[in-house]
């Protein structure tokens, strides 16, 4: 409903209710007085959209009333920037001097040996070299080396090499924050507390610690190793407790607060199912059962009993008053 | 003094939890307005030879200017680690379960002296106890005029108490305010 002073745009797909007209008509003299007013404007707002709410076509349910939500009308803003495209590989931008163009290949190909049609790649494929059962002897061969194994090893050198230039791309499209998502994410391994903060890199001293706790972990305790040269003795000899500090200085987060939070959690998470009282709750979704079933004027007309007075007795002892303490 | 262990705190937290089931957090969270710096610390847990202490940070920070071998105690005694690694709560922390108790009972008058000298809680004696109590639960001991008494273990449900004769424990006693007179040496 719009009175036609204010003109209040009500945009029901977002719950979202504008007034464009809207100005203070003097400067409010106190904190309060401009809490009040901008309390007054809120409920005339929140009026105008539960007013838009209830003119909507509505179906019956059993909690209630539900109607559907049209289309929101205002466009939110991106959350988050829009994809960097990314760079053209090593391979993209030879090919684009040279004019190389890509050609479309069919997924089967002609076989000479067995001369029928395979599929290009993969298990059985066609004019596969690995296949072969003799390779013919060349002028410039070696006669000690053995031609298939000289084949297996070019190939590992291939794929090597294309491991390198896929791996130098992405260096180039990481360097202008261009990676494709799912690199992005194994890259920077999000934190379980879901924020954005930046990847942990460990220090000399965190991995010299860590390599001298592996260290310890042989038969002999790490007692008759040799060690390697540059490797340092291990820091704590025996049993080594660290403990937090007494008094956290300022700056980040306090790792004390941390890890009482953590514990907490952890705590009333595994008693989370004692918080809902499951018995409570039957009792009173029958008591709101009943009470429905007795406002129905159709329904009594079979069950018409003496009412009895249906009320708890105070026990003498141990009756059960207060709630719970919350 | 030091700050609790990872273990050890849950240890702690757990028996607390037996007491004031989510209102642990109210505990663990509490502003503290002691000191003079601005902006209010909060409470913290610290362990000294042994006894765990609930302090204000304020208070542990000027703490340190005292030895460990002289310094005795600080901020409220919650409880104390024995020798197996077991946490006991003692009494001096029964002002702050007392106001974030999930369960709750009073005694009637005539009882009130035989708890404090450290008996158990008759059916006989209870005045009033709060619902869902289950056995095994911790629960704190009120006089009728809401003066808290103690804390023990239940011993019986609620519905179960109902169903006692005059005799039947229904707490155990763990500890009670006359142990400040009974035990002053090993507080």
């Amino acid at each position: 409903m719009e009175t036609p002073q204010q003109q209040i745009q009500v945009d029901l797909g977002n719950l979202m209710a504008f007034d464009p007209h809207h100005s203070f008509p003097s400067i409010p003299s106190s904190r309060e007085e401009l809490v009040k007013e901008c309390i007054t404007k809120g409920t005339e707002l929140v009026q105008a959209i539960a007013n838009s709410l209830f003119n909507l076509p509505s179906t019956e349910d059993i909690d209630g009333p539900i109607v559907q939500l049209p289309r929101p009308e205002t466009k939110l803003p991106r959350q988050k920037h829009l994809p960097v495209p990314k760079p053209p590989t090593k391979w993209e931008t030879f090919a684009k001097t040279k004019g190389i163009k890509n050609r479309k290949r069919d997924k089967i190909a002609y076989d000479e040996p067995t001369e029928t049609w395979k599929r290009r790649f993969g298990y059985d494929r066609a004019n596969d070299e690995n296949s072969v059962p003799i390779i013919e002897a060349k002028e410039n061969d070696v006669p000690g080396e053995d031609p298939f194994a000289k084949r297996r090893e070019d190939k590992k050198k291939r794929v090597e090499k294309q491991d390198k230039n896929r791996l130098q791309n992405l260096k180039q499209a990481a360097k202008i924050g261009a990676l494709p998502s799912h690199v992005q994410l194994a890259a920077t391994r999000l934190p379980i507390t879901g924020t954005q903060s930046a990847a942990k890199k460990f220090s000399k001293d965190e991995l010299g610690n860590v390599a001298g706790i592996a260290a310890t972990a042989t038969a002999s305790g790490g007692k008759f190793d040799k060690k390697l040269p540059g490797e340092k003795p291990p820091k704590h000899k025996g049993k080594f407790r660290k403990f937090l500090p007494v008094v956290e200085g300022k700056g980040k987060q306090s790792q004390e607060k941390e890890q009482t939070d953590k514990v907490l959690n952890k705590l009333i998470s595994k008693n989370s199912h004692e918080i809902f009282n499951v018995d409570k709750a039957v009792n009173m979704y029958n008591v709101r059962k009943d009470k429905k079933r007795k406002n129905k004027p159709g329904m009594s007309s079979s069950t018409l009993k003496p009412k009895k007075n249906i009320q708890k007795k105070p026990l003498k002892k141990g009756s059960s008053s207060k709630e719970k303490g919350k | 003094m030091r700050p609790l262990d990872e273990t050890e705190t849950t240890t702690v937290f757990e028996k607390l939890f037996k007491f004031t089931g989510n209102n642990l957090k109210n505990i663990v969270e509490n502003p503290s307005h002691e000191g003079p710096d601005p902006g209010s610390g909060r409470y913290c847990f610290r362990l000294h030879k042994n006894k765990v202490y609930y302090v204000s940070e304020s208070l542990v920070k000027r703490a340190t200017n005292i030895a460990r071998t002289q310094l005795v105690s600080l901020g409220t005694c919650i409880g104390r680690f024995t020798h197996g690694g077991k946490f006991h709560l003692t009494v001096q922390c029964l002002s702050l379960l007392a106001s974030n108790a999930k369960h709750k009972v009073w005694l009637k008058p005539t009882s009130e002296m035989s708890f404090l000298y450290g008996n158990h809680v008759l059916k006989g004696g209870l005045g009033r106890i709060t619902e869902n109590i289950v056995p095994g639960d911790g629960v704190v001991v009120f006089s009728m005029s809401d003066v808290h008494l103690g804390f023990g273990i239940a011993a019986k449900s609620t519905q179960d108490c109902r169903k006692l004769d005059p005799n039947g424990i229904v707490v155990l006693h763990q500890t009670d305010i006359g142990e400040y007179l009974r035990m002053e040496d090993e507080l």
